[in-house]
């Protein structure tokens, strides 16, 4: 048979091991303070008699036995709570104030012993009870006992061991509760978090766990929980989002590529036509698909690896500057002013290979979008936050502010950009890439309208201040 | 010249044993990586084309072995995964060059093209010869008929490289990986510009263009 499901959880079985740990540590406890109590209290007593023996010795000394009776008798009277015998030398009793204690053969002149007696010095309290005293064989050969009851004595230690032993009763009645009522509080904070769980894992993924508002830490859990929940319901929202977007932009080409195709099989069929040509523009479409496909793949695979894997210092003016020389002549066959401005000194952390494709990708981006005679700036520099900028900037129609957050995602492209080439990833890599190394792709205004000219678009990768 | 192909994916290897075949060359066909190491220690091919990921014996341990056994003959690894480190881990393992799926043919023609004349290349000139073109390595002039072209640094090593390759086509990203050592595809046509620079200091004023443009492929410097 299993336990209630209560007395399963691990809450409640702490509280078990700590009571545990508690009633033995009060056992401990309680069994040094008896043993103290009644060590003491027995010591005090024992003086005492030790004492009265002697004294009653000395009278013997001077009186005999028969001052010791009279004296006996005297402190009995006067309230004295002590027990007396005063037997002579064949065990017989002269004087006592109760009666018995057999005197069996003794090898010592002072001998600790129990004695039973049947009636207290004190008369109110008759009976059979434990008395402890001391015995002593006087020199003419009588025997002198002093006790003293113990009902006393046992009774307030008794006292304390009764008064222990409730409040240790109490403590595992308390401790029982409240390990209950805790176990029940966890099980319920729980309970909360187990539903959304399996909230989430029968696909409902906008479950969120309720806050209580206690801010502890079951609270900074179930935050902890709705946060990761957020972020995988974006992620698998901007998959998706994605996953359609490739769909719907491969579908255009491909439905090209097949109708051009088909198109060349009718007209080879029909014997006329050019096929070479038409094979020529097929392998380009698909060479356009596959430039889309390994596009996509690297985004990706930025965004999903977490920081750019080879990452070394560089100056990030050379990385300009080498990226410059491989479209300088680009840019002038275009017919566009292309400066650098590269500053000195600087230096960056980062993955080159990625850094020269983000910058490439700009600058593919100003070439294309910039009309013949304006200029384009190319720019490494540091900023007064320390963060290292590489920047194009041009003279192009811009991006409008309202637009910039948009083109930074996937596939989009604006009204004026359909008829570039271009699958609208350029930007989307570049920010993927400013996010591998920590920082940010910024989007601005140019140099402003000029000419016919502007207002142009200054694209800005962002990296940390090397560390 | 005779090539193998390391292919587990049969219908690609096959594709790609017809293409080669179309080119003139002499092409055997392993389906794994075991078969692949048998025929290719037996000898006798100038290039091996190695797929990296395959069952049985994958392409990496393939060449790793194939080396060990003293097998030299150039390989070109072809992988999907295209990363630059999953390109260094075939280099080091003892391949030649690294070409990522998907490929256009004319791309792996001209790269298998410069493996097997790499293969035969011995020393190192200090002076190239292509027909009247004459570059010196050591002193950095290019002369053409004994004219001296005056050529920026790039325009130096782009122009080397042709003439490394002389009468074989090369890739627009043959020359973006070996000339300016990148691995991506700009979406401009940058190096044409380049090229086209190149041709005209080149060509300019003589009557024989050497600088060709080779539909769906690249460029190629004749004599």
């Amino acid at each position: 048979m299993r336990a209630p499901a209560l007395f399963r959880t691990t809450t409640f079985r702490l509280t078990l091991l700590f009571l545990a740990l508690f009633s033995t540590a009060a056992a401990a406890f309680l069994a040094y303070l008896y043993l103290m109590t009644a060590a003491e209290v027995s010591r005090i007593a024992d003086a005492e008699i030790s004492r009265q023996v002697r004294d009653l010795d000395g009278v013997y000394q001077h009186g005999g036995a028969a001052a010791v009776r009279q004296v006996m008798i005297e402190r009995t009277d006067v309230d004295q709570p002590f027990l007396y015998l005063l037997l002579d030398k064949d065990g017989r009793r002269i004087w006592g104030t109760f009666e018995g204690l057999t005197i069996g053969p003794d090898t010592h002149d002072i001998v600790w012993t129990r004695v039973r007696v049947d009636q207290s010095v004190r008369g109110d309290t008759a009976g059979l009870r434990l008395a402890r005293g001391e015995r002593q064989r006087l020199s003419g050969g009588e025997t002198l006992f002093v006790g003293d009851d113990l009902h006393g004595v046992d009774a307030y230690v008794l006292k304390i061991a009764h008064a222990l032993w409730g409040a240790g009763v109490m403590v595992v009645i308390l401790g029982l509760t409240g390990g209950i009522l805790v176990s029940r509080n966890v099980d319920r904070a729980l309970a909360a978090l187990n539903a959304v769980i399996a909230a989430v894992r029968g696909g409902a993924l906008d479950a969120r766990v309720a806050l209580r508002g206690a801010d502890d830490e079951f609270d900074d859990f179930a935050s902890g929980l709705n946060d990761m929940l957020d972020r995988l319901e974006r992620s698998i929202a901007s998959l998706r989002h994605a996953g359609d977007a490739i769909a719907h932009d491969l579908r255009s080409p491909l439905s090209r590529l097949r109708s051009r195709l088909e198109l060349a099989l009718i007209e080879a069929e029909a014997g006329k036509g050019d096929a070479r040509q038409a094979l020529v523009q097929a392998l380009d479409d698909a060479d356009g698909l596959l430039r889309t496909c390994a596009a996509v793949l690297a985004i990706s695979r930025l965004q999903t690896a977490g920081p750019a894997p080879d990452q070394t210092l560089f100056d990030p003016s050379a990385l300009a500057a080498e990226v410059a020389e491989l479209y300088q002549p680009a840019f002038e066959e275009r017919g566009l002013a292309f400066q650098t401005e590269l500053g000195a000194g600087l230096i960056a952390r980062g993955d080159r290979e990625f850094l020269a494709q983000a910058l490439a990708n700009l600058l593919d981006n100003a070439v294309k979008y910039t009309p013949p005679g304006g200029a384009v700036m190319l720019r490494a520099r540091r900023r007064s936050s320390g963060e290292i900028e590489l920047s194009v900037t041009d003279t192009g129609p811009g991006v409008p502010a309202d637009q910039r957050a948009r083109v930074v995602e996937r596939f989009v492209r604006l009204e004026n950009s359909r008829n570039q080439p271009g699958a609208g990833l350029g930007l989307s890599l570049v920010a993927a890439v400013a996010q591998a190394h920590d920082g940010r792709l910024e989007l601005d205004d140019g140099p402003g309208r000029f000419e016919g000219l502007g207002p142009g678009l200054t694209a800005a990768l962002v990296l940390p201040r090397a560390t | 010249m005779r090539i193998l192909i390391v292919e587990d994916d049969v219908q690609a290897g096959a594709t790609m044993a017809r293409g080669l075949s179309e080119a003139g060359h002499e092409v055997a066909h392993a389906v794994d990586g075991e078969v692949g190491l048998e025929s290719a220690t037996a000898g006798g091919f100038d290039v091996l084309v190695v797929d990296r990921m395959m069952p049985k014996l994958d392409g990496l341990a393939l060449v790793e072995a194939l080396r060990r056994r003293g097998v030299l003959t150039p390989v070109l690894f072809l992988s999907a995964l295209g990363e630059i480190e999953d390109r260094v881990t075939g280099l080091r393992a003892g391949g030649d060059d690294y070409l990522v799926k998907p490929y256009a043919f004319a791309e792996l023609i001209a790269r298998i093209e410069v493996l097997a004349r790499r293969r035969d290349g011995g020393g190192a000139p200090t002076v190239l010869r292509v027909g009247d073109l004459e570059m010196d390595l050591i002193a950095r002039s290019v002369r053409r008929e004994g004219r001296a072209i005056d050529l920026q640094p790039r325009e130096f090593q782009l122009l080397e490289f042709l003439m490394r390759h002389a009468d074989h086509a090369v890739t627009r990203t043959m020359l973006l990986e070996q000339v300016w050592r990148y691995h991506f595809d700009p979406q401009t046509n940058v190096i044409d510009v380049h090229i086209s620079r190149l041709r005209a200091k080149l060509d300019k004023g003589f009557d024989h263009p050497m600088l060709q443009t080779v539909r769906g492929a690249g460029y190629r410097l004749e004599a």
